[in-house]
């Protein structure tokens, strides 16, 4: 039907301006940009100067940079082999609609749609050695209060904590496919005297196979470019135990080294990728990005 | 739930499987609830109680930390920006998306998909790695410290969602509606505004609310981006206008409780729309 009330080349290239402007400036050009300047050397200000790989280089050895790569990779497993599987495991067992389970999947949602800002000021202040929650319940049970965030040892940890079990996200992706499973399956397997542990197991986890691919390849996307809570809680520290590369590129950025930040950020591109693609290879779906929940 | 048969075994695994389930759920609903109750609680009390008994209920609540945290913090104002900014956020990413949308989902032409493909791509991009450009692309058009700033780069940043969930709404829309409008003269931009407009209301919403809470919850971007209370949105304010409430928990408390209103009451209201965007976005991927 391209005939009468439709679009001619100029009308339908008219619609797609504005978003056209919107993704050249704010994806297109940002793209190409970083990965020009991670080449130069380029302190904000003056003309940018062509040094090849020597930024990637410097940041590979820089031991801050390789501890901030190592955090990364602890919060992307953290998400992909604990927030997801959680999630799955709640998601599973609201799939069977019990008592309220609708109410349960929105509160579960609930702080997903709270700021950053907000939950991690909250969770400092649950983790505060004076006055906090975790402190609280130490101390009735008799032990000795302890500086969660300040300690090297537990820092990385307890921000981990504060942002895994917050499974809202994953669980609703996750309990739609779950609900989109024919019933007829578990009819059939309930006549071949099948309980509900091995309906779970052997229809249930199998037909979730795609989405949960999906789930942990986004998990462990985000956990490579982690910014916020930690950022929030501890600004990297204590002794940049908790740093990663997006507080590193922000650092960085901060002390006008352009270039570098910008290698860092190719960095974070480049790493979320591998992530994405490793996943797909190892997990062993071809496509989870088009074959989840379908 | 698992048949109960004559021995006692299996009734007794029924059980504590009962259990273990409620144990679950029970627990997740502790962690999605309880930070958030003890931070309301905790808003209502004295300095004094929260320093000493941080599990008992408030001896004498009342909005004094509130009418604190309005008159210190400089809130009103920042709270003034945040509804701008995201208002904005929402006003422009619509209108761009649901044009876009209509030519992704409604017009056949050629590199369609591509274009639709890289517009979707988009939400796979760590948008942290682009600190140094977007910082040095909004001040050389000299648009540090603005509030148009904000609004331009949160609608960017939630385009490649709002096309998807857009697009995906407006494709559903049966031809014949359309066929029907084109007899009736509809021009070109008519059939946009007076029929595929209002059919994909739904998923304008949808798209809009995330638009909304995103714009009202985002941090990084504002702290690069701006640096004077005229252009600061609520989440900067209650992240460093809390040096002033360095002796005062409970004001900050309660300011961070008014500055997470907005949201949770989106959800409230909106709730149904948020997990349907969110789970047409796990069927398709």
């Amino acid at each position: 039907m391209k005939n009468r009330g439709g679009g001619s080349a100029f009308k339908i290239a008219a619609f797609l301006v504005p978003v056209g402007v919107l993704f050249a400036a704010f994806f297109l050009y940002p793209f190409v940009f970083t990965l020009f300047a991670s080449l130069t050397r380029w302190r904000g200000i003056g003309a940018m100067r062509f040094i090849g790989l020597g930024n990637f280089s410097r940041l590979l050895g820089d031991p801050t940079f390789r501890l901030a790569i190592r955090n990364n990779v602890t919060w992307a497993l953290a998400a992909g082999f604990i927030q997801v599987p959680l999630a799955a495991l709640v998601a599973i067992l609201l799939a069977r609609r019990p008592r309220g389970w609708k109410v349960l999947r929105t509160v579960y949602f609930l702080p997903n749609v709270i700021s950053t800002v907000a939950l991690a000021m909250v969770w400092s202040a649950l983790y505060n050695p004076q006055y906090g929650f975790f402190n609280g319940l130490l101390k009735l049970a008799g032990f000795e209060a302890r500086n969660f965030l300040g300690d090297p040892s537990t820092a990385l940890v307890s921000v981990i904590v504060s942002s895994v079990l917050y499974i809202g996200y994953f669980m609703i992706i996750l309990l739609a496919a779950a609900m989109n499973i024919p019933q007829e399956l578990y009819e059939a397997a309930k006549i071949d005297g099948a309980n509900a542990f091995q309906q779970e197991f052997l229809i249930t986890l199998p037909m979730l196979r795609g989405t949960l691919v999906t789930s942990i390849t986004l998990a462990m996307a985000y956990g490579m470019r982690h910014f916020e809570a930690t950022y929030l809680m501890t600004g990297g520290g204590p002794a940049y135990a908790t740093t990663t590369m997006g507080i590193d590129l922000f650092l960085k950025m901060d002390a006008l080294r352009y270039s570098e930040a910008s290698a860092a950020g190719v960095f974070l591109i480049l790493l979320g990728t591998v992530v994405i693609v490793a996943i797909r290879r190892i997990l062993g779906t071809k496509d989870p990005m088009s074959e989840a929940g379908q | 739930m698992s048949k109960i048969y004559g021995s006692k075994g299996p009734r007794l695994g029924a059980v504590l499987a009962v259990i273990l389930k409620w144990a679950v759920l029970v627990f997740f609903l502790a962690v999605a609830v309880i930070p958030l109750l003890w931070l309301v609680l905790n808003s209502f009390k004295t300095n004094l109680e929260i320093q000493t008994s941080p599990f008992s209920l408030p001896a004498r609540p009342g909005f004094v930390n509130y009418a604190n945290a309005m008159a210190m913090a400089n809130l009103p104002r920042l709270f003034l920006n945040s509804v701008i900014v995201a208002v904005g956020t929402v006003v422009l990413n619509l209108t761009a998306s649901s044009m876009a949308g209509f030519v992704l989902a409604r017009e056949a032409w050629k590199g369609r998909e591509t274009v639709r493909t890289v517009l979707e791509a988009g939400v796979l991009v760590p948008i942290l790695a682009f600190m140094v450009p977007y910082f040095t692309l909004v001040t050389r058009l000299g648009l540090y410290d603005k509030l148009v700033t904000l609004v331009l780069v949160y609608a960017a940043i939630n385009v490649p969602v709002s096309i998807f969930l857009v697009t995906s709404f407006m494709r559903a829309i049966p031809r014949e509606m359309e066929e029907a409008a084109i007899i009736d003269g509809c021009s070109f931009v008519q059939r946009f505004t007076k029929v595929v407009l209002p059919l994909s209301r739904s998923g304008l919403v949808t798209a809009g609310t995330f638009c909304f809470i995103y714009a009202w919850n985002e941090f990084l971007m504002a702290m690069l981006l701006t640096s004077s209370i005229s252009a600061r949105t609520i989440q900067l304010g209650i992240r460093f206008f809390t040096s002033q409430f360095i002796t005062d928990y409970a004001g900050m408390f309660a300011a961070i409780v008014l500055s997470i209103l907005p949201s949770v009451l989106a959800y409230v209201f909106l709730h149904n729309k948020i997990i349907a965007g969110l789970t047409a976005g796990a069927v398709k991927g």
